[in-house]
């Protein structure tokens, strides 16, 4: 097949390229598309292009080191001034600008720099820092506390206590939160299954319900009474001679109808609601109300953030 | 019989072909399936039911793999089997080679697949199998193409067709990116550690994991594509200088493009520009392949409103059309610090798979099931049913995904006024949930797509064998009465 055969066909009727397989297979010789031709010029011609923009080819030593460039504002290591600089475009330069320049980084980094120094009552009093707790902590809490606590720090019945009310087991103060939440907390209750008769512990479950209104006064309410105030539950030592609970001691409150272990509002019947609370005091808790230390993973101003937000979450106590 | 032809099913080893369609069909089920199964896990999380061997981790190489090697591989093990013969006219040589090859690849899918169930992975996406099947692969593969070339070379045409010269880029290729992927020092039978590390470990394994699909699931399709399309149209290739300049566009340019899965990472950045570009110029040989198919049928467009397989083949050849474009496009630097690591890559990925690998081989399926079992296809209208439940379902599953992805990327980087993240990570999950029940929903009506196309297949097969009894009856009936 020559030359002059394809210009011909190409007029007219387009020819095969003479070649058979299979019986009926055969090849069509139609040219390039021509807009095919120019798209593939076109992407060599971009490529050409992103090459002189971007760093590309190694040459000899050295590489094409692309006509791109970044501003960004850096720290100088020996005077410790901020100063402008100016570098080629690469993928740290870039994130350096990102960080420096951009304008809500900007304002970001007045606020953080702010927060940094303020305590917690100047923090806690300022609308305009309150509003930068707000915007930085939900994605701290997002990315540390949601997990067990909730997005919203709502929480999980029975298991990660509820962020958002007022109630607190170990204490709304700020400096207990803070304390929460670098060192940790870990939750106890002792088991009195074989501290108390099953007598015994029917009174004093019977005696607990009546606290927060879940039964009404009776006979049994009130040997339990004595069983919670004496020497042989000693339930006071922990939960307050008024039953209102010790935050010290991460003791909960008895007398509201919030229940962080056994959630007994949610239960149907009396029945159940009694079961399941002589079921906690018969087991106690033990190593199952875990709050892990955040002071190796957070530093000092995210800490701070973070106790503001969950202060603000509940409310004030 | 005064028939001095001798038929195709005579000349050429049919039976290895069928047996691979076959098992491509059961394992492209099962793989779908799975892959139907974890989209759920990951719109509804309760259904990994705690059992490790059902988590996502597991689960999900057990998706590809079915899929990719259990369904495309064996796929192409058929229709390479079959065009080399045809189109060589000659016999498949070593016929007990082809079927060592055969029982080597089926049965080290099925042995990788329960390993990882097991929890047994290299941790290499697309190359999960532990080194003694990555041993036993090699080795299968090997044979594949002694095969393969040793009957290229028994042709008894004097040109080679450009079906073959796509197939027997695709075995070489692939016999390298296999063999360096996975150089590892065994520490134990099913253990083993990479022999690269850091960034150049990343680099090896996108430069597998890209000429996978550059080799595995493009070239090797496009060799079908090359033989399937003019065969069921009836026409010539459109031209046949299009196919030698995409043919070598397509591979020299496929094998520098794989650091753009690595963009904005600890990969050098003038290697990351070059796999950018090098994608970008992708897209006019990856088109050639398109353009080369679709043309065939240019002059016999009716074909597309008469028969069901030509369907197929051509909407198969617009998806890759479509996620070819799509890809130099994810593959810019500034398109991808949008789009990596959201669900739009696993869109792209299935436009792909779904649009252009499944649809062209289910299309070249049913082209062989008649010449196979020597008989009529069971029911053309089954063939529209398939055509229709596969099209909407992979309408659904990328159009969700663009949704999840987008969304997810835009989610990711906004900040609000004090620079901040505007969203948690876990909000992100949770806008993707309506999505990932879409996408659920696109996979379950691909998967009942292949469910009809499996049962127009066995019962083709069962028509062939009543005929052949019938046949065989009235032959003995006439050597009876003679």
């Amino acid at each position: 097949m020559n030359e002059n055969m394809n210009e011909k066909q190409s007029a007219g009727a387009v020819q095969t390229t003479g070649h058979a397989w299979d019986g009926d297979l055969q090849e069509y010789n139609n040219p390039l598309p021509r807009w095919w031709l120019w798209c593939f010029y076109g992407t060599a011609v971009f490529s050409v292009l992103y090459w002189f923009i971007y760093p590309s080819w190694p040459v000899g030593q050295t590489w094409l080191k692309g006509f791109g460039s970044v501003s960004y504002t850096i720290s100088d290591k020996a005077t410790g001034k901020e100063k402008e600089q100016e570098y080629r475009w690469n993928t740290r330069s870039l994130l350096l600008e990102d960080l420096s320049d951009a304008a809500n980084n900007t304002q970001r980094k007045e606020m953080m720099a702010k927060v940094r120094t303020a305590d917690y009552d100047q923090i806690l009093k300022d609308r305009k820092m309150m509003e930068f707790v707000r915007s930085v902590g939900k994605g701290l809490f997002g990315d540390n506390c949601a997990a067990c606590h909730g997005r919203g720090g709502q929480g999980v019945a029975g298991m990660y206590p509820n962020l958002t009310d007022d109630d607190w087991l170990w204490g709304g103060g700020m400096n207990q939160i803070h304390q929460t939440l670098v060192e940790g907390r870990n939750g106890f209750m002792p088991a009195f299954g074989t501290v108390l008769k099953p007598e015994q512990m029917d009174d004093v479950a019977e005696y607990v319900l009546t606290l927060s209104g879940e039964a009404r006064p009776g006979e049994a309410s009130e040997r339990g009474k004595e069983i919670f105030h004496g020497q042989v539950g000693g339930c006071y030592y922990c939960h307050g001679a008024d039953a209102k609970g010790v935050q010290s001691q991460g003791a909960a409150n008895l007398t509201d109808r919030i229940w962080t272990v056994v959630d007994l509002p949610a239960l149907k019947t009396p029945q159940d609601k009694k079961t399941a609370l002589k079921n906690l005091i018969t087991t106690g808790v033990n190593n199952t109300r875990i709050m892990p230390a955040w002071k190796d993973r957070l530093s000092p101003t995210d800490v701070k953030l973070l106790a503001v937000y969950v202060r603000q979450l509940g409310g004030a106590k | 019989m005064a028939q001095s032809a001798v038929l195709p099913a005579d000349q050429y080893n049919f039976d290895i072909v069928r047996r691979f369609m076959i098992v491509a069909m059961v394992y492209g089920v099962l793989g779908m399936t799975v892959g139907v199964y974890i989209a759920c896990e990951l719109a509804w999380p309760f259904l990994n039911f705690d059992i490790p061997a059902l988590t996502f981790g597991r689960l999900r190489p057990v998706h590809t793999s079915l899929v990719i090697f259990g369904f495309g591989g064996s796929a192409l093990f058929a229709t390479a089997y079959y065009i080399v013969q045809r189109t060589c006219q000659a016999r498949l040589a070593f016929p007990w080679l082809a079927e060592f090859t055969f029982w080597g690849w089926t049965g080290g899918v099925a042995l990788g697949v329960i390993t990882y169930m097991a929890g047994f992975s290299q941790g290499r996406e697309y190359a999960e199998f532990e080194w003694p099947l990555d041993i036993a692969i090699t080795l299968v593969w090997v044979c594949y193409i002694v095969v393969y070339v040793e009957t290229v070379r028994r042709r008894s045409q004097p040109h080679i067709y450009v079906a073959n010269w796509f197939f027997m880029s695709f075995l070489l290729a692939v016999a390298l990116l296999h063999i360096f992927n996975n150089l590892a020092v065994p520490t134990g039978l099913l253990k083993s550690y990479s022999l690269f590390a850091g960034v150049q470990d990343a680099m090896t394994q996108w430069w597998y994991g890209h000429n996978a699909v550059g080799f595995f699931l493009t070239a090797a399709f496009l060799g079908m594509m090359y033989y399937f399309v003019p065969k069921q149209a009836g026409r010539p290739v459109y031209s046949y200088r299009l196919s030698i300049i995409h043919f070598w566009a397509l591979i020299f340019l496929y094998m520098w493009a794989g650091g753009h899965h690595l963009h904005w990472t600890s990969l050098p950045d003038w290697v990351s520009t070059l796999a950018a570009t090098f994608s970008i110029l992708l897209l006019m040989p990856s088109w050639g392949g398109m353009i080369n198919g679709i043309m065939t049928l240019s002059g016999a467009w009716d074909k597309l409103r008469s028969d069901p397989i030509m369907l197929f083949l051509i909407t198969s050849l617009s998806f890759y059309g479509m996620s070819t474009f799509e890809g130099p496009l994810m593959s810019l630097k500034s398109v991808n610090a949008l789009s990596h690591y959201t669900d739009w890559t696993i869109g792209h990925v299935h436009s792909g798979a779904l649009g252009w690998v499944a649809l062209v081989s289910f299309g070249s399926f049913y082209h062989l099931m008649p010449r196979l079992y020597q008989t009529k296809l069971y029911s053309q209208t089954l063939i529209y049913v398939h055509f229709w439940l596969a099209t909407i379902g992979i309408v659904l599953y990328i159009t969700s995904m663009w949704v999840a992805g987008i969304g997810q990327g835009l989610m990711l980087r906004s900040f609000d006024d004090y620079g901040n993240l505007a969203y948690t990570f876990i909000e992100t999950v949770e806008f993707m949930h309506t999505p990932y029940v879409w996408r659920a929903l696109g996979g379950a009506f691909f998967v009942a797509g292949a469910l009809v196309m499996a049962y127009n297949m066995v019962m083709t097969a069962r028509t062939s064998r009543r005929e052949q009894a019938a046949l065989e009856a009235k032959l003995a009936a006439k050597l009876a009465k003679a």
